[in-house]
């Protein structure tokens, strides 16, 4: 029964989460769950591209040179292709040309350019891979997640299943506990945000359902299940271990970038040939 | 206001005067001795969404001296409740507009949150100096103000009643209405003023509603981060005394603009660079739905001694009972209108007022 569990676990997750650990992590006091707190971080490109890529240069290689050139990635996608409706492939192209658009009119800052580069909130799971850390707060009661990127943040409702009383940029978050593994379904997040800076996308019927597995003391497997039906042909997932921040002292620091984006995005506002 | 409403004004305030005479119990006395439970790991437990939204103004009218409360007599006047917001009137609550133009349409009372059916029996916040008002500015620190005074005076144009402030550029918005940073203390805000507090083995954390803030409040001794790195909320290191939280706060960044929208013209306002602050928190929980949130202010480049104030943190106020009750605050995600509209308005303005001259 147990083999054939395995088995079974091993086809529906594919290769990046076959090795289904035994490791038992520590309760947190005063309750029989998994203590996922920390600081964690991933180490990989996903937010480059959350597709296998090769390096490439930068956008702005006159003035960076090597710097922020992209590194390559194995890519986080299980099967390694996003399932997009056609008109959606032409769409992600169209995202990744046009990524560091400034946004001249208010129309052009609904619809185009990378919303990392406005100072956007992330969204889900995009907040979990890009290149910050995060910190697990996880209270006897709740778990809620405060990310370096942006000062954003999300509650994850683990005691009730209460509505969403709006659609918003990090979404609603409704948890549950599987054995060992903190299940979360992420709905109603608008259609503004991105998986990454290659343009990958999705529309507001955007549904995430993220699975955090602990599989050693500093280690958690993650893993998102999307499912979006405006946008892609059959749901998919993404997955990629999440790695303790080890420093004795590690914290989150602030990474504010409103005021680092006010050039980028509102620069032209000071020309009159704008009005 | 109408004639019976001035009439019963001057009531209740010769009833507070002589309430003046009248030496009461302090709040903090009448409270010690409820005890807080504690969370698996026994530390006390302050959990829970909380809103400090206040009606009980910053400084206490000068009139009052050094009473610090309302007696019982004074409180159950049918008007007091309506007699506090005009006291908290004097002081800066409106946030959303630094603009003399919009003075008096600022967000009013439907966004508040206040102790409506709760006592407000404090006169000020300020519960140090005795009288319950600011200490005097040091002279570095009124040149600053001074100097923040002539520089927005530089951007107005027009005559009474229709003076307009002028945004040349992003930079000449406060840096709240620019969705960077908001004031650090939170006290007296407008609206959004939810807040929870959340305990883990080895921390609290305080999630402010307002900006989607998070400070993450390590309880370890791990000294601060290093001086070099200036925070728009600093570095907080906590430690628990007997059953209250105190909290060491540093390490902010002079970027940020203490407890204010700087710089209100008219208003008895502090717009002061942060830098050299140094904040001590000491978090109590006095009873079942209270925290009494008291912070005192370190700053000898700024004021001629520390001064502290207390602001309760209310759990049992309609508007902030769960983590549901907390919205996602989109505030520069929505702030591309604002900002184009407030440019291009400003330049139209200083060219029609260029024009005239």
């Amino acid at each position: 029964m147990i083999g054939a569990v395995s088995v079974c676990l091993f086809l529906m997750t594919g290769t990046s989460t076959a090795q289904v650990s035994d490791y038992q992590a520590p309760r947190l006091p005063g309750t029989d769950n998994p203590d996922l707190n920390g600081v964690w971080q991933v180490l990989n490109t996903a937010n480059w591209d959350i597709r296998p890529h090769a390096a490439g240069p930068s956008a702005l290689p006159d003035l960076l040179g090597a710097i922020g050139a992209i590194p390559a990635g194995l890519g986080v996608v299980e099967g390694n292709e996003i399932p997009y409706q056609p008109w959606a492939s032409d769409k992600q192209r169209e995202n990744f040309e046009g990524r560091l658009t400034r946004p001249l009119t208010r129309e052009m800052n609904e619809t185009t350019g990378d919303p990392e580069a406005k100072c956007y909130m992330p969204g889900v799971p995009r907040a979990t891979y890009l290149p910050h850390p995060f910190q697990i707060v996880q209270t006897q009661s709740q778990v809620f997640i405060a990310y370096e990127f942006a000062n954003a943040a999300r509650i994850i409702h683990m005691d009730s299943q209460p509505p969403s009383p709006a659609s918003s940029w990090m979404g609603w978050s409704i948890g549950h506990w599987e054995g060992d593994t903190l299940v979360v379904e992420v709905t109603d997040q608008t259609e503004l945000t991105w998986f990454d800076r290659a343009g990958n996308f999705h529309s507001d019927a955007l549904r995430v359902t993220e699975r955090y597995t602990p599989i050693t003391p500093n280690h958690l497997q993650y893993e998102a299940l999307i499912e979006d039906p405006n946008v892609f042909t059959r749901p998919w997932t993404i997955s990629m271990p999440l790695y303790r921040r080890m420093e004795p002292n590690a914290q989150l620091l602030e990474f504010k970038c409103v005021e680092f984006t006010e050039l980028f995005m509102y620069e032209h506002l000071l020309e009159p040939s704008s009005d | 206001m109408n004639a019976r409403t001035i009439t019963s004004r001057f009531a209740l305030t010769s009833g507070l005067l002589l309430g003046m005479m009248t030496q009461l119990p302090t709040t903090a006395q009448e409270t010690d001795r409820w005890t807080p439970d504690r969370t698996a790991w026994g530390d006390p437990n302050l959990q829970g969404v909380y809103t400090f939204s206040t009606l009980t103004p910053l400084e206490r009218p000068e009139a009052l001296g050094n009473k610090a409360t309302y007696t019982a007599e004074e409180l159950a006047e049918a008007e007091l409740q309506s007699i506090i917001p005009a006291t908290a009137a004097e002081t800066p609550t409106a946030e959303g507009s630094n603009d003399d133009n919009l003075r008096g349409n600022e967000y009013n009372a439907f966004w508040a949150s206040n102790e409506k059916g709760r006592l407000a029996e404090r006169t000020s916040l300020i519960v140090d100096p005795p009288n319950g008002r600011l200490p005097p500015l040091t002279e570095r620190g009124q040149q600053i103000y001074d100097e923040r005074v002539a520089e927005l005076a530089t951007r107005q144009v027009g005559e009474e009643p229709n003076i307009y402030t002028l945004y040349d550029t992003w930079e000449d918005h406060p840096v709240y209405t620019r969705c960077v940073a908001r004031s650090m203390p939170r006290v007296q805000q407008g609206y959004n003023h939810g807040l929870q507090v959340l305990q883990t083995p080895g921390y609290v954390v305080i999630y402010y509603e307002s900006q989607h803030d998070t400070r993450v409040i390590p309880l370890d001794g791990r000294p601060h981060i290093d001086s070099s790195i200036r925070q728009w909320n600093g570095d907080a290191r906590g430690h628990w005394e007997g059953d209250t939280l105190v909290v060491d706060w540093q390490n902010f960044t002079d970027k940020q603009f203490f407890m204010s929208i700087p710089p209100a013209i008219g208003l008895r306002n502090i717009s002061l660079p942060q830098g050299n602050i140094r904040l001590v928190e000491r978090l109590t929980k006095v009873d079942e739905n209270t925290i009494d949130y008291e912070v005192t202010v370190h700053d000898p480049t700024t004021w001629t001694q520390p001064w502290t104030l207390i602001v309760p943190w209310r759990a049992d106020d309609p508007s902030y009972q769960s983590p549901v009750d907390l919205y996602e605050f989109g505030c520069h995600e929505g702030n591309y209108r604002m900002m184009e509209n407030s440019l291009r308005g400003s330049r139209v303005l200083r060219e029609t007022y260029t024009e005239a001259e």
